[in-house]
């Protein structure tokens, strides 16, 4: 036993060689020779000569160390079961990674590239989704805006509309609701008459007990009837009307949708659906809209302010308005609700609002029966 | 000499001994620990490390399969599965656009186009993600290739799992029988081709036992449902406002019950005979197993997998009980963090934590599942394999060439993949 004598035991050693050509294994005698690894058949032929620096590590069980030829399209293998040997080989070799040191500091620059794009794209989600949109946004022609909010007013509808209590979805058609419809088609003819928009509104009063009013892309508008009931004067509905008004004008709603499908693929194609289940894609995109949504609605606060003035309403009967929805209704998650504090708009829209010479925008019976536009048949 | 002497008679008793043709190599530990640091960096890349998971994955189970004293090695690599990848989404991006909008422009009748199309897109990449890992499936220095075009396969797919519905599955052995021949008849090793032999009758008769146990009370259950319902009560009481007569005669309670004794026995049933479902088709398919005169057989047994399950229900479990414990002390921690926040960075930080802690639960479940179902299910079939003539596999040339990852990218973009 000459055991410590590293240099004798482990110059030579065996191991089993399949050629690559056929399957068929063959006991070979591995020799160390000084530039590459010579293997012999049992007969003293040599089946193959490796150099130390083409050599190659493959997978394999842990008690064998696998070698090939890098690069070679033959899938010659040598197998070597002796620990000594395999030693003794990586000790040769510099790509053998016996140990998977090579391997570990590889997937290092792997793990640190990824974490690197997964902060780019959050990056992107966060800063260039919103510019791409609003770049991409202009160029969608009226017919295809118009039916887009139409196929999002229909989702909507669906979700909104709960059929129970056997009740129309929309205001303002039964007989004894004709007259406040006619009331708000008064106040939205003054309110559209001053945007001057390039195309038509359609506007929809639905039976929903929240204060709440939805633009959908190509100037679709949701008014909920608990917004009519919890406006106090027309300057308070017309204004809020402004306000989504300003949001059509902007195309608000389009950006909106196009925003979500840039979202969706970055957070759903790009990364994959990794824990099988859109949850995570989809809070994420609500935070990521919420966070838009701030300019946003600043933006369209300031267009409602000039056309109130305009027409001659009160351009503070938004900020009134506002302060008493948050102040009773606001049930759920407050990031759902996708408003910036209540507090400092409002107190934007004083800043902005100038005195102007007011008028009555709707006598006392027009508003009366405006108020009970949800009067139910 | 002596250490050269001791192996080569180890070599030759193993040679000579026919004790155990095919062995699993592996230890748990070292696949646990590759899944739970493989969950970490899935959540840190939001998943975009899932290639070098994935990669890492087949190489253990590969490599820790031995058959007839040598184990399989799995060549593809990690960058492979992100350029198919990348390749699926610029294949996928434009598609998906297209129908969005011919959906928005001509009506829903596109949308339910782009399901089919979809559908049959994602047979075909079932078929070539197949023909992608046998290509880096090498086995004593010989490729495995596989032939045979994934349009076909699509088609051929599509039409058997579509009469699969039809019939409540009654035709699924069949359909097995059909994709399978399929696909072996164009998978090769070297020059060795392979073949099925499994009969869909012999799976139909083992089966139908299951399924009636399975499908007949559910399907009396929700017969007996839909009966129970007064349609024409409904309908016309639907119209008025009286909601407690409603409820009444429209028999809706009797209905509620029977749905509920429906689902409970859906539940109950796929507890109890999935995994007996599962042994049996194994079993089947394996043994129906050829290449050349190699033959394949399996001594799979149902309480094997039983006791895969269970070992999965026994970690979900230790699992379930320890986040319950780590919310609740977030809960309590929580409030105290978010206090110095304004109203809107209080929100995000919650709904980020949540989303966190949501992301966490579902990979450890997943990395749970892998270890011991996906192991398990693995190891045991590998355990049970009885191999004949792998004296054959000596004669084998090599032959074929690696195939393109196009296939494994649309496949991980449609959700479709496999292993």
């Amino acid at each position: 036993m000459n055991a410590p004598e590293v240099g004798i035991s482990t110059s030579a050693g065996r191991g089993i060689f399949f050629d690559g050509l056929s399957a068929s294994r063959h006991e070979v005698a591995v020799e160390l020779a000084p530039a590459a690894l010579r293997l012999r058949a049992a007969d003293g032929t040599i089946l193959a000569e490796w150099r130390y620096d083409e050599l190659e590590t493959l997978s394999s069980p842990d008690d064998v160390l696998r070698l090939g030829r890098a690069g070679n399209p033959v899938l010659a293998r040598l197998e070597v079961k002796d620990p000594q040997l395999a030693a003794a080989i990586d000790e040769r070799s510099a790509p053998v990674d016996r140990t998977g040191r090579i391997e570990r500091r590889l997937r290092d620059k792997v793990i640190f590239w990824s974490v690197a794009a997964t902060l780019s794209l959050l990056l992107v989600a966060i800063l260039g989704v919103p510019l791409l949109a609003s770049a991409l946004t202009p160029l969608v022609p009226y017919a295809l805006e118009r039916k887009l909010g139409a196929a999002v007013a229909t989702q909507a509808r669906a979700s909104l509309d709960d059929h129970r209590t056997g009740t129309v979805f929309e205001c303002g058609n039964a007989q004894n609701e004709q007259a406040g419809r006619a009331a708000f088609d008064k106040l939205l003819e003054q309110i559209e008459a001053a945007a001057s928009l390039p195309w038509p509104l359609k506007v929809m009063i639905v039976r929903r007990p929240e204060a709440n009013a939805i633009t959908f892309p190509g100037g679709h508008i949701y008014v909920f009837e608990g917004l009519i009931k919890n406006a106090d004067t027309p300057d308070e509905l017309a204004g809020v009307l402004a306000h989504e008004v300003g949001h059509v004008a902007h195309h608000d709603g389009t950006r909106t949708v196009i925003e979500g499908a840039g979202l969706s693929l970055l957070f759903g194609a790009l990364l994959g659906d990794f824990v099988g289940g859109g949850a995570v894609i989809l809070a994420a995109k609500t935070i990521l809209q919420t966070s838009y949504s701030r300019e946003v609605e600043a933006a369209a606060d300031k267009y409602g302010i000039t056309l109130m003035a305009r027409i001659g309403g009160d351009p503070r009967a938004l900020g009134t308005i506002l302060i008493r929805i948050a102040g009773t209704t606001h049930p759920g998650p407050k990031i759902l609700a996708d408003h910036p504090d209540t507090r400092d708009r409002v107190a934007a829209i004083e800043a902005m609002a100038e005195p102007v010479p007011r008028r009555a925008l709707l006598d006392q019976t027009q508003w009366a029966s405006l108020k009970t536009v949800c009067a139910r048949a | 000499m002596t250490i050269l002497d001791t192996t080569v008679s180890t070599a030759q008793t193993s040679m000579s001994a026919p004790a155990r043709m095919t062995r699993f190599l592996g230890r748990g530990a070292a696949f646990w620990r590759l899944l739970a640091r493989g969950a970490v960096m899935l959540m840190f890349t939001l998943g975009i490390y899932r290639f070098w998971l994935t990669t890492d994955i087949r190489r253990y189970l590969w490599s820790n399969t031995e058959i007839a004293d040598e184990s399989f090695e799995y060549t593809g690599t990690a960058r492979e599965l992100l350029l198919g990848f990348l390749i699926a989404i610029a294949v996928l991006v434009p598609l998906y656009s297209a129908f969005f909008l011919l959906t928005l422009a001509l009506g829903q009748m596109w949308s339910a186009l782009s399901i089919v199309a979809l559908t049959f897109l994602g047979q075909y990449a079932v078929f070539r993600a197949r023909r992608y890992r046998l290509t880096r499936t090498i086995y004593r220095g010989v490729r495995f290739y596989q032939t045979g075009s994934a349009w076909r396969y699509s088609v051929y797919a599509v039409l058997w799992w579509s009469l699969i519905l039809l019939t409540l599955g009654i035709a699924y052995p069949f359909a097995q029988s059909q994709l399978e021949r399929f696909k072996m008849r164009n998978t090769f090793f070297g020059s060795m081709p392979g073949r099925f032999e499994g009969s869909g009758w012999h799976l139909f008769l083992r089966g139908i036992i299951l399924w009636v146990l399975a499908v007949v009370p559910f399907a009396i259950g929700a017969v007996a449902t839909i009966l129970a319902i007064d349609w024409n009560a409904l309908t016309s009481a639907a119209a008025g406002d009286d909601k407690a007569s409603w409820l009444e005669n429209s028999g809706l309670a009797g209905a509620v019950v029977f749905a509920a004794l429906t689902g409970l026995w859906l539940l109950l049933s796929f507890a109890i005979f999935y995994p007996a479902f599962q042994t049996m088709v194994l079993r089947w398919w394996v043994s129906g197993l050829r290449f050349g005169e190699v033959a394949v057989s399996s001594r799979l047994r149902m309480t094997q997998v039983f006791a895969v399950y269970a070992r999965f229900l026994g970690y979900a479990l230790l699992f379930t009980f320890v986040v319950s414990v780590a919310l609740m002390l977030g809960a309590l921690v929580l409030p105290n963090i978010s206090g110095a926040l304004d109203a809107t960075s209080e929100e995000i930080v919650t709904t980020v934590l949540v989303l966190g802690a949501y992301v966490a639960t579902a990979l450890g479940y997943s990395t749970i599942y892998q270890a011991t179902v996906k192991l398990g299910l693995w190891r045991c079939i590998v355990e049970t394999l009885d191999i004949s003539n792998s004296a054959a596999l000596e004669h084998v040339t090599a032959a074929g060439e690696p195939a393109s990852p196009v296939g494994e990218g649309l496949a991980d973009a449609l959700n479709v993949g496999g292993i």
